[in-house]
Formats: structure tokens, sequence, C-alpha cells
């Protein structure tokens, strides 16, 4: 069972040294707490009280990382079944499988892919995050060669490593060992070699089984051989399996009913017969690592949206900085449209704004992240934020006329904005989706 | 298998039927009864749990439809009927969701046209019926005493009630026994007292379909999903006034920058995918009508859904 803070505080020291980087025991115990932190960094601590604490404080899911540099991602450590019960903390790496068989301008056309494609949205930059070599030859040197002809691009991109054959294995790590590659995989057979290599090259491993027994096995197996960095592929014969199993292995390490199923969870999507479904579902349901074939343009964009849709923080509304921000080349009669900082209705109505081809301005205001419905009902968004916005924005100086457009959902401010303001107030429309119209029949 | 999952449920997610047969003195071929859950979706023990049921929208005036279903559908979109058949027939939904969308039109008043559209439709094609009525309040009760009683016995799905304007959807369900489409935004809470006020006016909880809104996948898809998974999970966990099932209608997805800017060459499948990715994770959320707009979207959904449903682990994995 989880010990609270003040639990952990009583076993700590309480010198308040600051030796584990923080500045009190107490905040270190809320850290412990929250597995934020590691036992081992207070120096003063008995082995018993170690003993009790290390199994209940440390991540109940072991973090993991994968590749070195700045294309490196790190998996696990996540703490909650539902996102909204706190947040999911690290997204999936998706990396595109190559067969070892490809061209070898197919191999550098993929990754050269996966090293420059940018897709940016909603201020952010989603990328894919790596490269799985494929042994599907069977020969250690088809293999080698094609992992070769991968780091000769010289991306950096985390590399996934799959063949069942150590010796295959070893021959590719000959150009990559030193890059943090994923080996994949092991199992009953072939865990012992495997671990060999995973300790010789300090890479993390990933156990394949197609049950949990065979899965925590496994992780008996592979811990008693000194590897820790270890990930699972639960082979699962249909997208049914793999919810199953995924979601009982995250509730049973959440709980740490099971804590040797406390690793993060490996799919191969392009195996599944299903590979955008795969996609989808490892995405919401706690894939850490994705093995897809290159997607094409519709599922790479929806992939890349719906991760960073189920990765936010609920905790946090995304914001904007208020501003005034331009559509287009406004002129003096522009239209100004006043609304929320909530990053989601700025980018909505923007959107709109853009192909609704009328340059016009949009005034940001500060409701902290809250959107129109809830900062009007939360009184945020009021006439006096709207009047000293337009002033600090010096919206008066950009155009010569006097007239505000505010959002639909505002309208019960329309009149005390005018007060307050001497500004005319155009009630909008409730949906972004109709601004376009709007401008087009209203502004005149 | 050695380990497992105590979630610690204690409830059921009620049930909904919806259309009728002959024998239920409808004309349907087919009704379904969602709901029935008793866990996570798709995790269900018992074999026949049933998968989530893809709704295929249409219109009765495509001037303010999405131009890539227009263009994608044809000719085919001008006639509600012929549109439905091609649903049922060709496009293979479980369902067909109209929306009178007529109505929106200014000064909308042909209330007479509206009961034809949906008799063509309920001749076209003998899968149940989901209703969009008006959005005005002015002619809202006229519209769904139409729609309710020309489908009298039908047990039509009828949308879409929300705190603001229930009761004249809430009066034609209740008349002719058809369900009702209970909408909040996006708000646990506000999702189950929009269930209680049709409670108080005496619509059953087995008449009751949960629309807990949809933000397109990109634009407030993660508040939608976060409010499914808490509506199931507080359904799970005993509250009755949450324990109806799920419709999930991503209507903005068409009209987002990332499908209406995409190339003419990957527009449709943009705007597959979106809708596809969209129903998967809602689906996986607990979402148990799947509405998409685009014909392309279906078949994949319908492959997807029955590999979910499959659980069991052949011999020989290892």
């Amino acid at each position: 069972m989880a010990l609270k803070a003040l639990d952990i505080y009583k076993l700590l020291p309480k010198k308040n040294c600051k030796e584990c980087g923080d500045p009190t025991c107490l905040t270190f115990a809320m850290k412990l707490a929250g597995g934020k932190a590691d036992v081992e960094l207070c120096p003063y601590l008995s082995d018993e009280a170690k003993s009790v604490l290390g199994a209940s404080t440390r991540p109940p899911i072991r973090l993991v990382k994968i590749g070195v540099g700045v294309r490196s991602f790190k998996v696990g450590e996540e703490f909650v079944l539902y996102r909204h019960e706190k947040t999911f903390y690290h997204p999936p790496g998706i990396v595109f499988r190559i067969p070892d068989t490809m061209t070898e301008e197919a191999i550098v056309a993929v990754t050269k892919r996966v090293q420059d494609e940018v897709f940016t949205r909603v201020g952010s930059d989603l990328r894919f995050n790596g490269i799985a070599i494929e042994n599907v030859s069977g020969s250690p040197d088809i293999f080698a060669r094609a992992v070769a002809t991968v780091e000769n691009v010289k991306a950096h991109l985390p590399p996934v490593l799959i063949s069942k054959d150590p010796a295959a294995l070893k021959a590719a790590l000959v150009h990559c060992g030193t890059y943090r590659p994923l080996l994949h995989a092991a199992s009953q057979e072939n865990f012992r070699e495997m671990c060999a290599l995973a300790k010789q090259h300090g890479c993390p491993l990933v156990i394949r089984s197609g049950t949990l027994d065979g899965l925590v096995q496994l992780v008996k197996d592979c811990t008693a051989e000194g590897v820790t960095d270890l990930v699972m592929d639960l082979a699962p014969a249909s997208l049914g399996d793999f919810l199953r199993r995924s979601t009982g292995i995250r509730q049973l390490a959440i709980t740490r009913a099971v804590p040797d199923l406390g690793y993060p969870v490996y799919l191969n999507a392009a195996a599944t017969g299903q590979q955008d479904a795969a996609v989808a579902l490892g995405i919401v349901k706690y894939a850490s690592v994705i093995v897809t074939d290159p997607l094409s343009p519709g599922p790479t964009k929806a992939a890349l949206t719906l991760r960073q849709n189920i990765y936010t923080d609920p905790q946090k509304p995304i914001q904007m900085n208020p501003g005034l921000y331009r559509v287009g080349t406004p002129d003096k009669d522009a239209p100004v449209l006043m609304t929320v900082n909530f990053s989601l209705t700025f980018f909505t109505l923007q959107g709109y704004l853009e192909s609704s081809r009328v340059p016009c301005f949009m005034l940001i205001v500060d409701t902290e992240g809250l959107s129109v419905l809830t900062a009007v009902a939360a009184g945020k968004l009021n006439e006096t934020l709207v009047r000293d916005s337009i002033k600090k924005f010096a919206v008066e100086n950009e155009v010569t006329h006097r007239k505000l457009i505010i959002p639909g959902y505002a309208s019960p401010l329309s009149g005390r904005i005018e007060d307050a303001t001497g500004w005319k107030v155009l009630v909008g429309p409730r949906d972004a989706a109709e601004i376009g119209e709007f401008l087009h029949e209203e502004w005149k | 298998m050695g380990y497992d999952c105590n979630f610690g449920w204690t409830s059921t997610i009620g049930n909904v039927i919806l259309g009728a047969t002959k024998a239920d003195g409808g004309t349907r071929r087919i009704s379904y009864t969602i709901g029935g859950g008793t866990t996570l979706p798709f995790i269900e023990k018992r074999t026949d749990a049933p998968v989530p049921l893809i709704a295929f929208e249409i219109c009765d005036f495509p001037g303010f439809w999405s131009t890539i279903v227009t263009d994608y559908c044809g000719d085919l979109v001008n006639h509600p009927g012929e549109w439905a058949k091609a649903a049922d027939a060709s496009y293979g939904a479980d369902l067909i969701r109209l929306y009178l969308n007529s109505t929106r039109q200014r000064n909308f008043s042909d209330i007479a046209s509206l009961g034809t559209v949906v008799e063509q439709v309920l001749g076209a094609s003998t899968l149940p019926l989901i209703i969009e009525g008006s959005n005005e309040p002015k002619i809202d009760s006229e519209v769904f005493q139409k729609c309710g009683e020309v489908a009298q016995g039908e047990r039509l799905l009828l949308g879409t009630a929300e705190a603001g304007k229930y009761r004249s959807i809430a009066a034609a369900a209740l008349a002719y026994n058809h369900s009702i489409i209970a909408q909040s935004p996006i708000d646990i809470n506000l999702a189950k007292q929009m269930n209680i006020l049709l409670k108080e006016i005496g619509v059953q909880r087995d008449h009751i379909v949960i629309d807990p809104y949809t933000g397109a996948l990109g634009y407030g898809f993660e508040y939608s999903y976060s409010a499914m998974e808490r509506i199931r999970f507080s359904a799970l966990k005993g509250d009755i006034d949450l324990a109806m099932p799920m419709i999930c209608s991503a209507a903005d997805t068409l009209t987002i920058k990332e499908v209406r800017e995409a190339e003419p060459e990957v527009k449709n499948e943009m705007a597959i995918q979106w809708e596809f990715a969209t129903g998967i994770a809602a689906a996986a959320a607990g979402a148990e009508i799947i509405c998409v707009r685009h014909p392309g979207t279906i078949p994949l959904l319908k492959k997807a859904f029955a590999d979910m449903k499959k659980t069991v682990v052949p011999a020989g994995v290892s």
C-alpha cells in the first residue's frame, strides 16, 4: 500500500540537511509519496527504513529511457488508470518499422522522414520517435547492414532492434550499441543471452510472453540476471487481447498488487493486422512503445493528434499569452474579436477566421485558460477585464472604429462591456464554425 | 491466467432498446439492446457483450453538410431515403441518424415536409433510426411531435435534449414510447443533472442515452474522452443517474482545419482517419453508439470493433 507523506516523514532523519536535493525532509517525503523521488537519495536512512519505504515509494511503473541525445525518450513512471485522476506523464514513443530486407534507399528515406517530419499544432511540434529494424531476413549480416544504413544517416534516432536471434542482435549492436537501443525480445528460451547483451551494452530489453504469468516469470529471470530496464511485449492475439491485458497490467502495477508487472508496455501495431486501430488503441490504453509500419498522411496526423490530446495534462488548461493577435493583414477598419486565452478556443477561432479570409484582430483576454462558458460562469470574464485589455494592448491605436465582437456565450455581458468600454458590442455566434458567415453578413 | 483485476465495481450500465421489430409493434428488421456493461469496455467476461453500434449520419438539407461527404456520396444526398438505403445496404451502418437540418433555415415552417422525410427514411431502410430534430424553440414542439407521431411504434432515439431544451423532446418521447439523447457540455455533473431533469418529468432510465458531447480530435477531444471515462466509472461504482449507455458524435470532425484544408488527394483519407481514431478511442472510453459522417469510416470501425471484442488467447502464444 502507498504511504502518505506524513507517514514517510516519520521514518526520515528530520535533519533538513538538503543532501537529497530537497530543502526539507518534509518536501522530500512529499516527493516520495508521489513516487517522484528515490529513497536512495537520503544518505541517513537506516536499512530498515529503506526497506519499508523502498517497496512503497518507488514509482509503480519503472521509468525506462530509450536512445540517447535530444531524440531519446522516456516511458513508464505512470501512476493512474485514468488520465483524469492525475495525468499521463510519458507519451508513447511511436517508432517506424523497417524490415532488414528493405532496399538501402528505402531505409534511408524512412529514417530521414522520422528525422525531419514535424506536425505543428496548438503550438507544439509533434514527431515520430524512432526506427525499429526487424530481422526479417534471418541473417545477422543483412540485419547488421540495415542497422548500419540507419545509423549512417546520422539522425541519432532511438533504435529498436527486433530479432529472436542473439547472434543477429550482437552483430547489429556493433553499429548502435552505445545509443541505448531497445532490444526485442527476450523469451523463456533465450533470456540469458539477451540479458548478457543488454548488460554488456547497457540497453533496455523487451520481454515477450502471451500470458501475465509468463511476463512475471521473465521479469524475475531477467532482474536476477541484473537487467532492470525492461519493457513488456504482451504478444497480443487480437486488439481485445491487448486491451484486456494492458488494462490488467496497468491496474495490477499501479496498485502494486503485482510489482513485477511494473514495467512499460510494448505494442507491435504492425503485427496486429489492424495497424491504424492498434496505434490508436495503444495510445489510449497504456502502450509506451508502439511499433508501426510508416504511416500514411491520415493516420499520421490522427495518431499524433490523439497522442497529444490524451497526454495533455487535464489539471492545467493550456493557455495562450493574452494580447492582440492579427489574422492576415488587418487595416484600421478591420473587425476586432474578443475571446479568452484557452488555447483550444484560440486555435479553433483562429482556424475559422483564417478560412473566412477576413483580415481581423483577435483580442485575447486573460481568463487563466478557462473557456468562454466557464469564464463567464466563474466571473473571470467580465467588463473590467475587457476594458483593461483594450487599454493594455492599445487596441484603440490599431483601429479607428469602436466596435467589439464578443463570443456568443458571453452575450450576458454585452451591456456591461458597452458601459465599461464605450465600445459598441456585437454578439457573435456561439460556435466558432459560424464566424465566417457572421463576419460576411454582419460586419459592414 | 493467474491474475485477476479487482476494480471494485458494484453496478451495471442500464439497457436501452433501439428500434422495434414487427413482434414489438414496429417495422424494423432488427432491434438493438445496448448497455449491460459490468466493467470497463471490451473487457467483459461474458462473450455475448454487444460491440459498439455505428450510426451513419444523414440529413435533409445537404447544403449545411460537409462537402467532403456530399462530394463523396454524390446525388444520393439530395434524397434522404436513397441515402439511408445506401447507408444500410452499401455502407454497412448499424443505425441511421437523420438530421432534420432543413429546420435550421431561417423562418422554417414546413413541418409537414419533415413527416414526409421521416416516412421516406423509415420506408427505405429497416434499420433502427435516430432523429435529430430542430434547434429552434419556436418550432421544437411541433417538430418533435411530428417525428414521434410518424414513427410511432418504431422505438426511435430522439435528439437532442439539453438543459435549456428538453421538454418538447421528452413530451414526444413519452407520448410515442421513443428514447432520448441527453446532452451536456463535457461535464459529468451536468450529465447527471440532465438525466435527473428528464427523470423528474417522467422519462425512464431505460429510455435515455447520454451524450457527453464530443469535441473533435485535436479540439478538445481529450475532455470528452475523460468525461466518458468518468461517467462509465461512476455508473459502475453505483451512480444510477449516470448508468445509461453513451453516444459519441464528433460532429465537427469534418470541419476542423486538418481535414478541411487537407490536400484534395488525401482529403477523404484524412476525414476517415480522423473519424476512425475518434471512434476507437471513444469506444475504449465507453461509448456504445459511434456516429460517423464519412461512409469510408464504417468498415474500418466494424473490423476494429470485432477484433477489440476478441479476448481469447489462442494456445501456442508464449
